[in-house]
């Protein structure tokens, strides 16, 4: 039960990857076409912290970071489970895996959150 | 199953059985493709979450970076970042349609010559493929001739 309900995840946020990435990219990548500013503009400090400074692209950070993040080590994690292993070492992977995403969303968290409560001028 | 001869299905063949095992279909390479570009995505992701935190050592340190990532190496690696993207979506959302069922057709009995889900997938699966071809060209328009 618990595997399953761990894959149904895998593919549970997917929507919300397709809709925040595609939106990042169009933002990052994708700039001069939706924004009509040029790619290096759209990514220069003061552009970064006036976006980073709204509610809205708070929690889509937050919210792109805990998606792709589940979604890309739970498959990374499903990878490096497949290969031959005894269950020792197996348990070993998990429990970094768990580790190495909890401290990449706090800190990828604790960034945004920065961003969000810069103060301009000061 | 048991014996300790290498074979795709005990999967001692570890990382070699990704790329060969037999005879593999279009599909099997898609597969391989999708594997490669997870990986490559999770390895990006973790290190973009790094490197976009320099943001907090000031205006300097942030335009320094980003002035690295107009350099030509970097907007060529940013291409090849979306288009893994690009790739890993689509396939994504073929495999996501063949887990859940959709578009397989209503059971039939198994009359030879069988035909697979995988065989009744292809039609979409090239339609999907030509789709995530076409905007991996689009996408390389705003990049290369700003
Ligand atoms: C943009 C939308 C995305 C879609 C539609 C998508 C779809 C999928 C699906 C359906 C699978 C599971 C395949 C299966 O269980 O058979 C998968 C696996 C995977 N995805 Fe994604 N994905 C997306 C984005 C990402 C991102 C952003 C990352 C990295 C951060 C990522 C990393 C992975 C990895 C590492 C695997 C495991 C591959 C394997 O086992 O061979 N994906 N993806
Ligand atoms: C074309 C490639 C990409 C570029 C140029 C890019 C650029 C950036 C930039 C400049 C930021 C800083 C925030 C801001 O300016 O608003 C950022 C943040 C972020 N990006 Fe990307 N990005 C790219 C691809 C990706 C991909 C593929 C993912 C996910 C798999 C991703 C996930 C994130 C996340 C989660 C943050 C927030 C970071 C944090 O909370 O510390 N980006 N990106």
């Amino acid at each position: 039960m618990r595997e399953t309900r761990l894959w149904s995840w895998h593919l549970l946020v997917i929507p919300i990857i397709i809709v925040l990435l595609g939106a990042h990219f169009a933002v990052m990548h994708y700039a001069p076409v939706f924004y009509g500013v040029s790619v290096e503009e759209a990514r220069n400090f003061e552009t970064m912290i006036e976006r980073g400074k709204s509610v809205a692209q708070l929690v889509l950070y937050v919210l792109l970071l805990a998606a792709a993040l589940y979604h890309g080590l739970y498959g990374l994690r499903g990878i490096i489970r497949e290969l031959p292993m005894s269950p020792a070492l197996g348990k070993i992977v998990d429990t970094s895996i768990i580790g190495l995403g909890l401290f990449i969303f706090a800190f990828g968290t604790y960034v945004t959150w920065w961003t969000f409560s810069f103060k301009i001028g000061g | 199953m048991n014996s300790n001869k290498p074979t795709a299905y005990n999967n001692r063949l570890g990382i070699k059985g990704w790329v060969y095992a037999g005879k593999y279909t279009f599909e099997r390479y898609l597969y391989l493709g999708h594997r490669l570009t997870g990986m490559g995505l999770i390895a990006y992701m973790l290190l973009h979450i790094i490197e976009t935190a320099n943001r907090m050592r000031g205006v300097e340190a942030w335009e320094g970076l980003m002035g690295l990532f107009a350099s030509w190496p970097f907007k060529i690696i940013e291409y090849l970042l979306f288009a893994a993207a690009v790739f890993h979506a689509l396939n994504g959302v073929r495999l996501l349609m063949t887990e859940l069922g959709f578009f397989l057709g209503k059971p039939k009995e198994p009359v030879y010559p069988y035909s697979s889900s995988i065989k009744r997938h292809r039609p979409l699966t090239y339609i999907i493929m030509a789709l995530a071809g076409l905007i991996i060209i689009l996408g390389g328009s705003s990049l290369f001739f700003p």
